[in-house]
């Protein structure tokens, strides 16, 4: 009996095998802790200035208000919304297609693909500005519309989409879902639509909306291009009224971080749902 | 139903032949595996049949017709991949109903092909599944119901069950093959696994290097293989090297023992070297008591390895001919250990002989 005993008190119980299992190394809060510091204390920081200097019986929202009641704020904003817009739409259909063939029938082109969609990351933006503006001037009646934006931003915005899309072919079987739609008697569009498009839809979404970062935050070539984008509102806006153009910096981050939950619900969808929106079954 | 004919198919992959001048027919409602090791062109013949490879040179003719310049989209054949093949983003019902889709058929017509079509493959109440909800097997099942429902005129199966567990594997390809007879339909399969090829086939056609090395039913490639490829591909083979004393009498000397081809077709002039063939399980053994001779006819071996298969034994023998493995009932082979000295016995009726 007593060694009986002695066999059950050695045997860790299962109330401590769960502590164990679910204890966490203090050096990994430690780490935790710092990195969420990082992130957090300039956010704070933004936040607490753009409430600051309110006169007295004024809104602790007064700066946001004012930048709401602005004009210039609305059109700004719209203006980088319709680039952004475009520069995904563009994007897509010019990625997609590409992407897809390179993948099924040239998968020889990948390195060349892939060396050519770092270029952007490599030429800083102003370099490939002053590159494309002589070409661009020659178009007149493209030079003076804010959509000459959007066909830059596609260049910009390449690396992230290309990359997204790349991800997204590789995870799946591509070759093998082609040929099976394809003995089922499905032609190419049907079978880009109904079997590719959909399983592509987080990639899609994902590079989507590292475009729409991208179109929204640019600065430098909007304003050597002298469009009054969200940007460079913001930057003119915070040269004359620091308050102002701190709550403005908050407004876009609320905005980046509405995208990324849109990401997130997005992709929280289901395959069903999307298939659903996509293939437009029935 | 439809017959399909291969002429003269050639394809080559840089320097690699994949295809030298394959030739093939199949019957109407014929279930034909090939059968061969990684690389010998089996899966090469069946993308050119399907549609999505092209050949250097030949013909495909299915119910008599070239389809080559068909696009694999117009040829209406139900193809199964080794590699999971269902739409990810579709229910298995909706998978079975895509190619009924681009049929353009009524809504009713399709839910009603694919609910026969899933209760055929046993999985009625998986209907409303995602693929990632499937197993395995399921999914492949799905993906047959998938390939049928379209009324292929020619089935393809690319390895279907390679990626399946042992047991799911025997239960699929029986599954397979009362489906196959249920419907009539004229099938070829592709599979490296020989017990695959022989248990569910009408005829195997044994393929290496491009050609088919031997086309014949499960039976005959088994017992009667005809080049040195097939005896060693297909099954477990003992090879015994001879010389053959002569013709008329088909006798071949392996050793010291004379040993007589029962192979009509046995055709090698007096001192040819030959290669004779005899499966493990035409050797039979029996215990020998000490000091004792074998009987006539019979000679003696020693046991080298003894491996348990289950219902049988295989016991590795070294013998005055050279290394032999004998397939004897487990039962028996409980009374032998390594070194024990036994009796030998061919069974000179399934002597198969190939010239060296």
């Amino acid at each position: 009996m007593a060694q009986v005993t002695a066999v059950a008190e050695a045997r860790p119980s299962s109330h401590r095998i769960r502590r164990a299992r679910n204890r966490v190394p203090v050096w990994h809060v430690i780490w935790l802790v710092i990195a969420a510091l990082v992130f957090l204390v300039p956010i704070y920081s933004v936040v607490q200035f753009s409430l600051a200097g309110v006169g007295p019986g004024q809104s602790p929202f007064h700066w946001y208000l004012t930048v709401f009641d602005d004009p210039m704020f609305r059109s700004s904003f719209w203006l980088s919304i319709q680039i952004s817009l475009e520069t995904v739409a563009v994007s897509l259909v010019l990625m997609v297609p590409t992407v897809f063939w390179v993948h099924l029938r040239l998968p020889g082109l990948r390195p060349v693909m892939d060396l050519i969609s770092i270029l952007p990351f490599v030429v800083p933006p102003i370099v490939l500005v002053v590159g494309l503006l002589p070409f661009l001037k020659n178009i007149t009646w493209l030079f003076v519309r804010p959509e000459v934006l959007s066909l830059i931003y596609v260049v910009f915005a390449l690396p992230f989409l290309y990359r997204a899309l790349d991800a997204g072919l590789r995870a799946i079987d591509l070759r093998t879902l082609v040929e099976a739609a394809e003995s089922l008697g499905a032609k190419m569009p049907r079978t880009l639509l109904q079997v590719i498009l959909p399983n592509l839809r987080a990639a899609i979404i994902g590079g989507s909306l590292l475009t729409v970062a991208i179109a929204m935050g640019e600065y430098t070539v909007a304003s050597l291009l002298e469009f009054s984008t969200f940007p460079v509102y913001t930057y003119t806006i915070g040269t004359s009224t620091a308050y102002e153009g701190v709550a403005l910096s908050f407004i876009s981050f609320i905005f980046v971080w509405a995208a990324m939950l849109a990401l997130y619900l997005l992709g929280r969808g289901g395959r069903s749902a999307a298939a659903v929106a996509i293939t437009n079954y029935n | 139903m439809a017959t399909v004919e291969l002429r003269g198919l050639c394809r080559t992959f840089g320097s690699v032949v994949a295809l030298d001048h394959l030739d093939l027919e199949v019957h109407s409602g014929e279930f034909v595996s090939l059968l061969g090791p990684s690389g010998c062109g089996k899966t090469t013949a069946l993308r050119i049949i399907a549609g999505f490879e092209w050949p250097d040179s030949g013909e495909v003719l299915v119910e008599g017709q070239d389809v080559l310049g068909q696009a694999a989209n117009k040829r209406n054949m139900g193809m199964v991949f080794q590699a999971y093949s269902l739409f990810p983003n579709l229910t298995a019902q909706q998978n079975v109903e895509f190619g009924l889709r681009v049929r353009k058929e009524s809504r009713e017509k399709r839910a009603r092909r694919a609910r026969e079509l899933l209760e055929l493959v046993g999985l009625a109440s998986a209907m409303d599944r995602y693929p990632r909800q499937l197993s395995g097997g399921q999914q492949q099942r799905v993906a047959l119901a998938r390939s049928l429902a379209i009324e292929p005129r020619v089935l393809l199966l690319d390895e279907p069950l390679s990626a399946l567990d042992a047991k799911v594997r025997v239960q699929l390809r029986a599954e397979v093959r009362r489906i196959q007879l249920e419907l009539g339909i004229t099938t070829l399969y592709v599979t490296h696994d020989q017990e695959e090829a022989l248990s569910i086939s009408d005829r195997v056609a044994v393929m290496s290097q491009g050609r088919i090395e031997q086309l014949g039913t499960p039976a005959q490639i088994y017992r009667s293989p005809r080049t040195a490829f097939v005896a060693n591909f297909v099954g477990t083979m003992n090879k015994l090297e001879g010389t053959v004393v002569s013709l008329e009498d088909r006798v071949v000397r392996c050793g010291p023992l004379l040993l007589q081809v029962p192979d009509p077709t046995f055709n090698h002039p007096a001192g040819e070297k030959v290669e004779l063939f005899l499966r493990p399980e035409d050797i039979s053994i029996g215990l020998l008591s000490n000091g004792d001779k074998p009987a006539p006819g019979l000679f003696e071996g020693r046991v080298t390895s003894l491996t348990f298969l289950g219902p049988v034994t295989r016991v590795g023998l070294e013998t005055e001919i050279g290394p032999l493995m004998a397939d004897v009932s487990s039962a028996v082979a409980l009374g032998l250990t390594a070194d024990t000295v036994v009796a030998v016995k061919l069974d000179s009726t399934s002597l198969r002989s190939i010239a060296r």
